[in-house]
């Protein structure tokens, strides 16, 4: 009757209970008594083993093969029909079954990620220039050094030929624009703007500079104080006389908000 | 010079030796050794959000743990590495759950049933091959497992435990976090190993 009491597992009772059975069991001497001995027995045994479940329900155990399915789950196996000759019995894994379990153990790690240079410029041309060096280091030792000063001369020329072309073509279009009206002033920002890239307009004003710098061409402010730009007279005219004209500097920056 | 040493030293994750420290990089200015370290913390800190951690106060050896919380999404990690600490968080969680220790036998029974076999390559392809020297031999010397020899058994038996990087850059929290996602459950539902998440450290 008293079963709930005997359940608790911080009680004794059940083994009090036990103990009592067990100094009457001495003074039995009638197998009626006996029988109600063994029923109590009986009824004691199973109480005890619900305990024993009960116990177990409160810390509830980690189960491996729970854990082990639902890892292989979250890996993303797929359950095929078990056969018999198989291999791999009930599944098979994804190739990207571990990179899976990685990605989600990485939120539980503070690893410290791996630190590795940053090999290399962002610049194009330097690949181009490495090419003409191995090609350099590949030739004999003697002739090496020799050879060298032509190569990278080449290189250095075809740099400034590239910008030397540009800052020509340029120039050619300020001159056509110049002379098809020369009455109005061509805007400098206009000029050197290209709406759709930020890097082609820092590039036009770097080669305007060169035609400013050899005085091909000169900044004037107009009367709203901004800047214009137009050919200047010799450059228009005859070639000689490219004199350093005045030197003034001027520092326009220009971010990419502003140009936007 | 002392944040890039360390910073170069903790790719292999390897724990970094005072010995090292002072050998490459203090050199002759060793008396101020401690003010020199704690500088260079600061800057792993303030700078990179790296905490560098005294690992063992005997042997001075340091690792690089982040300071910052664990973010969702992009880690920036090679596929190989992401398998690998898969694996590992893995084994964190079956060592914790099983009350922070675990014979040998009983780990590799386990990691069989995830398809993982000692020698077998393929297991894991990001690493195509030896994955009983990963365990036993690269977590061991990065100080992520703790394997230790029980004493007067042949043939020879091992048990696992945590390393100390292990419980420097996670916690029995966070694995029994990982293990109530994997299996969709509450951390709750497992109450000794919740209780002894949660107690204070």
């Amino acid at each position: 009757e008293n079963r709930e009491e005997m359940l608790n597992s911080k009680s004794n009772r059940l083994t009090e209970t036990l103990e009592e059975a067990n100094k009457l069991f001495d003074e039995v001497s009638r197998p009626r008594e006996a029988a109600l001995d063994a029923q109590f027995l009986v009824l004691a045994s199973n109480l005890g083993k619900e305990k024993a479940n009960e116990l177990h329900s409160e810390m509830t155990a980690f189960d491996t093969a729970t854990f082990a399915e639902d890892l292989l789950t979250f890996m993303g196996i797929n359950r095929t029909e078990v056969e018999e000759n198989d291999s791999e019995p009930g599944g098979f894994l994804p190739s990207d079954a571990w990179l899976k379990v990685g990605e989600e153990a990485l939120k539980y790690l503070r690893r410290a990620p791996t630190f590795h240079y940053m090999l290399g410029s962002f610049k194009s041309d330097p690949p181009v220039a490495k090419q003409r060096i191995e090609r350099q280091k590949r030739a004999s030792r003697g002739e090496a050094k020799r050879a060298m000063p032509a190569q990278l001369k080449k290189m250095e020329e075809s740099h400034q030929e590239t910008t030397e072309k540009e800052v020509e073509r340029i120039l050619g279009i300020l001159q056509t624009l110049f002379e098809n009206d020369p009455d109005t002033p061509i805007s400098f920002f206009d000029f050197v703007i290209d709406p759709n890239s930020f890097s082609r307009t820092v590039e036009n004003v770097f080669h305007v500079s060169f035609l400013i710098r050899d005085g091909l061409a000169e900044i004037k402010v107009d009367d709203y104080v901004l800047p214009i730009i137009e050919p200047t007279k010799s450059s228009r005219g005859r070639k000689n006389d490219r004199g350093p004209g005045a030197r003034n500097q001027v520092v326009i920056s220009l971010t990419e908000k502003k140009w936007k | 010079e002392l944040v890039q040493f360390v910073l170069v030293k903790d790719q292999k994750k390897i724990p970094i030796r005072r010995a090292d420290m002072l050998k490459n990089v203090i050199r002759e200015y060793r008396g101020a050794y401690t003010e020199i370290v704690n500088r260079a913390g600061r800057t792993l800190q303030e700078v990179f959000g790296l905490q560098l951690v005294e690992l063992d106060p005997k042997r001075h050896s340091y690792i690089l743990v982040s300071k910052l919380p664990c973010a969702e999404g992009n880690h920036p990690c090679r596929a190989k590495e992401k398998e690998k600490m898969g694996l590992l968080t893995v084994i964190l969680s079956f060592i914790f759950m099983k009350g922070n220790s675990v014979k040998d036998s009983a780990l590799w029974e386990f990691l069989r049933r995830l398809r993982v076999h000692p020698g077998l390559k393929g297991s894991l392809p990001g690493l195509g091959g030896d994955v009983q020297k990963l365990v036993t031999e690269e977590f061991v010397r990065q100080k992520y497992l703790e394997i230790t020899p029980i004493p007067l058994i042949d043939p020879p038996q091992f048990t696992y435990k945590w390393g100390a990087r292990a419980t420097k850059e996670t916690s029995k929290r966070d694995i029994l976090n990982f293990v109530a996602k994997v299996q969709g459950k509450r951390p709750k539902f497992w109450t000794s190993q919740y209780n002894e998440a949660m107690a204070p450290p």
